[in-house]
């Protein structure tokens, strides 16, 4: 379960590379049976494709934080937008544990993301992770 | 939308409103890389107590994204946005979208618009909703 001992943790995605065909799957299951309406842009949340599934997905693989998928909510998500991304960018992504709260009989694990090019910042975000159960 | 440069707070975006299909969901969690079986396998979903399969939260928000881009005129427009997964979606659901401008920044020309989406079976889905629109796209 995770504690406040976790806290400023940080999980590295580097060099992930937005593919053209799967940011047009990505915009074709975002609009569904409606066409989409900029073919050729990065959706904004796409985001959670180079930013912040493969950075959670090392949070829940860490065996000391120890969460569990079964009982792991995510409750809020957040992003700030930079500078737009192209099909063939390279970002290197991060996540780093910045809270982590009991109330409740709930876990709050507080996420701050982020995407750089380069030196520079295409992506800010956070995401509020609710994990069931507390570690006292 | 086109009228980005006249935005005043109080102005409601143009609602937007999708069925959200098993095959959405299914093509959202191959494009996206998640695989949890709640979105996916509707045994499993039952077993943990939800009535069937639900869309990942970051569809749902990927729609609300959809509907400011389309409103604003491109997603390039879209500074920032977030929201609380408050209900689940279900498959086979139709959500829709709605926002409102609550305040509108000349300087450094920013508007901020207030967001929700709700559920044809009225279960808030996405609450808490807020994006920020660039009102000038040279300066994103």
């Amino acid at each position: 379960m995770p504690d406040a001992s976790h806290v400023g943790r940080v999980y590295r995605a580097p060099g992930m590379v937005i593919e053209a065909d799967r940011v047009r799957a990505f915009a074709g299951a975002i609009a569904g049976d409606d066409a989409v309406a900029e073919p050729d842009a990065v959706p904004p949340t796409f985001a959670a494709v180079y930013c912040l599934f493969p950075t959670l997905g090392r949070i829940l693989g860490d065996p000391e934080v120890g969460i569990d998928l079964a009982g792991l909510i995510h409750g809020e998500q957040q992003f700030s937008f930079h500078a737009p991304l192209r099909p063939g960018d390279v970002v290197d992504s991060q996540a780093r544990i910045a809270g982590v709260q009991g109330r409740r009989g709930m876990t709050f694990v507080d996420v701050e993301l982020e995407a750089t090019r380069g030196d520079r910042p295409v992506c800010t975000g956070r995401a509020l992770l609710i994990v069931r159960g507390t570690g006292s | 939308m086109s009228a980005v440069g006249t935005l005043r707070a109080g102005d409601v975006m143009t609602p937007l409103s999708r069925l959200v299909t098993q095959a959405q969901i299914d093509a959202y969690a191959e494009a996206s890389g998640d695989h949890n079986p709640i979105h996916v396998d509707e045994e499993f979903a039952r077993s943990v107590g939800l009535p069937g399969t639900i869309a990942h939260g970051m569809l749902d928000l990927g729609i609300l994204t959809d509907a400011v881009a389309r409103w604003a005129g491109g997603s390039d427009r879209v500074a920032s946005i977030g929201c609380r997964f408050s209900k689940p979606l279900l498959a086979g659901d139709t959500i829709t979208c709605t926002g409102t401008v609550v305040e509108v920044d000349e300087e450094p020309g920013i508007a901020v618009l207030s967001l929700e989406a709700v559920s044809d079976r009225g279960d808030r889905v996405l609450t808490h909703g807020r994006a920020e629109i660039r009102l000038d796209r040279s300066r994103s």
